[in-house]
């Protein structure tokens, strides 16, 4: 919201040396956030009154015409213009060299400098409306008029910004720092904040006397718990004229367009005190009779562009005793339009809730400046701010407007909140004691009625502030606090009740995870969104029968929240592909399928959630990538201190290679896969000229070892001989036959190579392994040794038919 | 055969100081000082001597024997010295091998740096799940019946229940902050603890708004403490982050969950606060809302608004990674974009 400083300063008398620098600080400490302050002189910089004293022809131009212009210099200057509606004596707005400018109202200003145009030198340029800021207060009717400053007071040289009364600061106002305060909807409200933070009296708002046996207009309420007050008033000798020049700039100020001088007056009694206000040609309500109703089914409204909108039974609608004229508290239609020809008017001042203009602006996709503020919950006492306001433009504007009908309808009127506020409650929340002088201070020039009673405040919150945003003590400790600003409050130590060790075991293990993955394995973390294109999900085989979806997705692709992290790893391998051959990179993240589960309460019934650790190793060697991920799952538990994991050969991930994949174990449970992905997973997740290999474990199933497990054992006394055995074996043998047959008969048994080839007999592969042998009590001799290795073969023979290769 | 000694003694020396590796030198130390050296054979001789001859004689030599010995220890140190383990030098401006490693998310790096923080504060780290209802979200913080939030647009509805309310419309979690009353109901209150966590909102993406984005809320529930004391949680996790102490402010804002509510604004840091580009000139940078709980959600949590009070903070990680580091664009947090990532080593 815009908040013009000339407006603000209409209601309170600002101390003279304050900056609007510092009123933005101040308000943003206590009460809004000010976004930023703007100077609108700045734009009408070097833009002047001119008096053309002479108009010649264009030697070189037809259409073209020197202006001998005194623009308050020295001497008179000339200036080339094509403008339509020169004349001699004309007073216009000049830019001179320097001057900031928009070319026919469009793009961005350019900078007037000293020119010749056909030969003929031009010092600046005499301006048409939109191309200075000027179209709100000198609407042009043709293409190339330049505006005539014809019966506006100003004289050569004059900087336009002040002619216009346009010499004005904004405070541009965060909205949504404004959501829960309907009063600071209008400068009055803004104005009252002032007051209070500078100490400075508030002026007193007119008030209104609607003059005895006016006749009373008909109004009729037939939905109180949605229209809680109503007045209307019928005026007549009004008429389409336009607004004076300081309404017009303040009204701008804000950001809205001057349009006639009655919709101006309810736009500038919206902008002032918050209460919108609607004018209808008197003419246009048949009956003479406003009734506030619900719509009727297939009830239409028509506009004013002779589009309709469909209403139904929820929406409120102002109506004559014939048609609906408008939408409650949001938008007129056709028929309510002021008009060239109108003469009278039906002024509608009224409180509709805020519930109500938000169902309906939301069915409608509309936000206006009225169904904004009744959006924040207006009290009813407002009505009468806007009243007594309008009532007075209108006699200003026009002399003989007269008012010939009235109503007020009030069937709810708003009530003050009351509370009570202990002392004890103050000094302690507050964390300082405060005298009763400030806080009934404060409380009162904000409005409230205090009264101290055996150390309990009684207040009774101010009508403004009574339609939701204060109603607890709280609330009102709040305001205290606000307006002594939060940081004025010593800062007050926090103390720590010491009572028992903070484990945290399970945080800590998806710390050593990550770490270990990051640090010790070489993995990147990554983050991927938790919706992933269907088109990954695909490419992975994932099966999205319980998969959870989004009513409303980022984009019709990425509906389906992933129960995988396989497929959001595919998309970043297949991204990265393009900068990188080599890579390995991870993420842990919850994912969702659909299920039961309550976290909180019975009444809540969550999806699944799990937390998968996902990670993947990019590199061509593909058998390399798998023994490296397997390596990677095989060393986890001991390095981040969890139960231990194991492997098995059961179910195929749907990503993964027929001949490359292990199901990862956990008490005695399946909790994962590692595996290759398989070509045709590869193909359509176009990940190319590459392989990958792929871990997935539900970290949910860890279990951390409650402190660290190493156990000590103590270094053997003789040495152990170590040996290599290089063995020939067929093919299928596993290394887990060669485990089963000679591990429990050796030291340490360790793989080193496997190999086949030419050298090797078809059908068959040679193993090299290494074991440590030894004896606790004495040193094994050579015979000893030799003894040893014939029974490890001879056993390795027996159990895998293996057979000493030949060197 | 003074004068021979006189000899043996010059040679040797010359023969010492002529010798270029310590092998040689061993080969000198037997010539000069071995059982078979002139000075070696000439003690053995020395019986033949007269016993005045004997006994200059013998000093003189053991004195060239010694002058030798420390001679030869003192070559052979600075040969010793001298020796190298290349046979020649190497290009000492060629780089070392690198440190292979892989690198943690930048907002994990951060959050981890906060739980180190908090935890030294006493506070536990909790964890809520990414989808929650409308109970939880909305209405068991204060949030109005008609807030925008609550519509379709705003937020990530779930399929299916987007039409129901309450605790039977489920989204992904709009914040952190229903996961605070998910926490006191469990474990009740005195409590302070942190929940960390990322949220999701129906936005449009631009290179500072994100649909999907890093949380991490802090909040102590406690008897008898002052709003005031929020001021010092703040500073001490921003000094703890930064490395240094930073300059704060808190203002006045607007949250149904708290009151009073506040922002916290942190000086700039990269124009110390005389206004720049990134804090849109006016030296401050939004950091984190906070505020007092409010009374209904201390009454949601089952929790009584006259005995227990507190108060909370919410950091936007993104924001705080983006000022450690000027990372301008929101969007690459999420990129997966290894060239981005790589850079967090």
């Amino acid at each position: 919201m815009r908040v013009s400083l000339n407006w603000v300063k209409k209601y309170v008398d600002l101390p003279s040396d304050l900056t609007p620098k510092q009123i933005a600080y101040d308000l943003t400490l206590r009460t809004v956030e000010v976004e930023e302050v703007i100077d609108e002189r700045e734009k009408y910089h070097d833009i002047v009154v001119g008096k053309i004293l002479e108009i010649r022809p264009h030697p070189n131009a037809d259409k073209l015409k020197l202006c001998i212009t005194d623009i308050g210099e020295d001497e008179p200057v000339q200036i080339v213009c094509g403008g339509s509606n020169l004349y001699e004596g004309e007073m216009v707005v000049v830019s001179k060299p320097g001057a900031e400018v928009v070319w026919h109202g469009e793009g961005a200003p350019v900078k007037i400098e000293k020119t010749k145009m056909r030969g003929e030198s031009s010092y600046g340029m005499i301006c048409a409306a939109e191309e200075v800021y000027l179209d709100n207060f000198f609407p042009s009717k043709d293409e190339r008029e330049i505006v005539d400053l014809k019966g506006v007071e100003c004289y050569p040289g004059e900087n336009i910004a002040d002619v216009i009364c346009m010499n004005d600061t904004v405070l541009e106002i965060d909205n949504k720092s404004l959501t829960n305060r309907p009063d600071l909807w209008g400068h009055y409200g803004v104005a009252r904040e002032l007051a209070v933070i500078y100490d400075v009296p508030l002026k007193e708002l007119p008030t209104y006397k609607i003059p005895k046996n006016i006749k009373e207009y008909q109004v009729e309420i037939k939905e109180p718990s949605k229209c809680h007050r109503y007045v209307g008033i019928e005026i007549e000798n009004v008429y389409e004229k336009e607004s004076p020049m300081w309404m017009k700039a303040l009204i701008t100020s804000c950001g809205m367009r001057p349009i006639s001088a009655i919709v101006d007056i309810t736009n500038y009694v919206m902008l002032a005190v918050g209460q919108p206000l609607h004018a209808f040609d008197r003419t246009h309500v048949e009956g003479e009779k406003i009734i506030v109703r619900n719509a009727k089914k297939d009830e239409e409204l028509l506009l004013l562009d002779n589009n309709t909108i469909a209403l139904t039974e929820d929406d409120l609608v102002i109506s004559d005793t014939k048609n609906a004229l408008a939408l409650a508290g949001i938008r007129g239609g056709k028929k309510d339009s002021i008009l060239p020809d109108t003469t009278g008017i039906v002024l509608e001042v009224a409180n509709f809730t805020a519930s109500t203009i938000r169902k309906t602006g939301k069915r409608f996709d509309e936000k206006t400046d009225a169904s904004i503020r009744y959006e924040k919950n207006i009290d009813t006492a407002r009505v009468d701010l806007g009243v007594a306001l309008a009532l007075e433009l209108f006699k200003e504007l026009f002399d003989e407007s007269k008012i010939v009908a009235y109503k007020d309808a009030y069937p709810v009127p708003t009530e003050c909140a009351k509370i009570d506020l202990p002392q004890e409650f103050l000094d302690v929340r507050l964390g300082k004691k405060l005298s009763c002088e400030t806080i009934t201070k404060i409380l009162t020039s904000l409005g409230y009625q205090v009264n101290l009673k055996d150390g309990i405040y009684h207040v009774t919150a101010p009508i403004w502030r009574s339609t939701g945003d204060v109603s607890l003590k709280d609330d009102v400790m709040g305001d205290i606090a606000r307006i002594l600003t939060y940081q004025s409050f010593e800062s007050k130590p926090l103390t720590i009740e010491f009572s028992h060790a903070v484990h945290d075991g399970k945080d800590l293990l998806e710390r050593r995870v990550k770490e270990y993955l990051a640090y010790r394995a070489g993995f990147n973390e990554i983050y991927t969104y938790p919706w992933i294109d269907i088109k990954y999900i695909q490419a992975a085989r994932i099966d999205t029968t319980s998969s959870v979806r989004l009513a409303t997705p980022p984009a019709p692709n990425l509906a389906i929240l992933r129960s995988s992290l396989v497929p959001g790893m595919l998309e970043a391998i297949a991204k990265n592909l393009r900068y990188f051959t080599d890579f390995k990179i991870f993420e842990m993240a919850q994912v969702v399928e659909q299920g039961e589960y309550h976290e909180s309460c019975e009444e809540e019934t969550l999806p699944i959630h799990k937390k998968f650790v996902t990670g993947a190793i990019v590199s061509k060697d593909a058998k390399e990538n798998f023994y490296e991920v397997k390596g990677v799952i095989e060393e986890m538990a001991r390095y981040c201190h969890m139960e231990d994991l194991t492997f098995t050969n059961e179910a195929k991930p749907s990503w993964a290679d027929i001949n490359a994949y292990l199901n990862v174990v956990h008490h005695d449970k399946i909790i994962g896969s590692i595996g290759l992905l398989s070509p045709v997973v590869m193909n359509d997740a176009k990940i190319k000229r590459t392989n990958v290999a792929i871990f997935e474990l539900n970290f949910d199933e860890f279990i951390p070892l409650p402190s660290r497990t190493n156990h000590y054992e103590a270094i053997p006394q003789l040495p152990l001989v170590e040996k290599d055995l290089s063995i020939l074996v067929n093919y299928e043998v596993s290394w887990a036959q060669i485990q089963e047959a000679i591990e429990s008969k050796v030291r340490e048994l360790e793989f080193i190579e496997e190999y086949k080839g030419n050298q090797i007999p078809a059908g068959k592969k040679s193993l090299t392994l290494r074991v440590k042998i030894g004896n606790d009590t004495k040193t094994l001799t050579s015979e000893e040794i030799s003894q040893e290795m014939e029974h490890l073969l001879k056993l390795l023979h027996k159990k895998c038919g293996a057979i000493l290769r030949e060197e | 055969m003074k004068e021979k000694l006189e000899t043996i003694k010059n040679e040797g020396l010359k023969q010492i100081d002529a010798t270029t590796s310590t092998e040689a030198l061993q080969e000198v130390r037997k010539d000069l000082m071995g059982k078979k050296s002139e000075l070696s054979i000439i003690l053995k001789t020395l019986g033949s001597l007269s016993q005045e001859e004997r006994k200059e004689i013998g000093q003189l030599t053991t004195e060239i024997k010694n002058l030798f010995a420390t001679k030869l220890d003192e070559k052979e140190e600075t040969l010793m010295a001298s020796k190298s383990v290349l046979d020649e030098p190497i290009d000492l401006t060629l780089p070392g091998t690198k440190v292979s490693g892989g690198v943690l998310h930048p907002v994990t790096q951060m959050c981890y740096d906060l739980n180190d923080a908090f935890r030294s504060l006493g506070f536990e780290v909790f964890s809520e799940d990414d989808i929650s209802s409308e109970k939880f979200a909305f209405d068991n913080l204060n949030f109005a019946e008609d807030h925008p939030a609550r519509q379709m647009m705003d937020t990530y509805w779930i399929e299916g229940t987007e039409n129901k309310s309450a605790s039977e419309r489920l989204c992904l979690r709009p914040h952190l902050t229903g996961a605070s009353v998910r926490y006191l109901l469990k474990h009740g209150a005195p409590a302070r603890f942190v929940y960390p966590g990322r949220v999701y909102r129906n936005e449009d993406v631009d290179a500072s708004h994100e649909r999907a984005f890093f949380q991490y809320e802090a909040l102590i529930v406690d008897k008898n403490i002052s709003f005031s004391s929020g001021m010092v949680m703040i500073q001490a996790i921003l000094e703890k982050v930064f490395g240094r102490s930073i300059n704060v402010r808190m203002r006045e804002g607007f949250f149904p969950f708290v009151e009073p509510g506040y922002e916290i604004d942190m000086e700039c840091l990269v124009c110390g606060g005389k206004g720049c580009k990134v804090c849109k000139h006016n030296g401050w940078i939004e950091i984190m809302p906070g505020g007092v709980i409010h009374p209904n959600v201390l009454k949601s949590a089952g929790l009584d608004p006259d005995t227990w009070t507190g108060f909370y903070i919410n950091i936007g990680l993104e924001r705080l990674v983006m000022m450690r580091y000027g990372v301008d664009d929101v969007r690459l947090f999420h990129s997966a974009d290894l060239r981005f990532l790589d850079q967090f080593k």
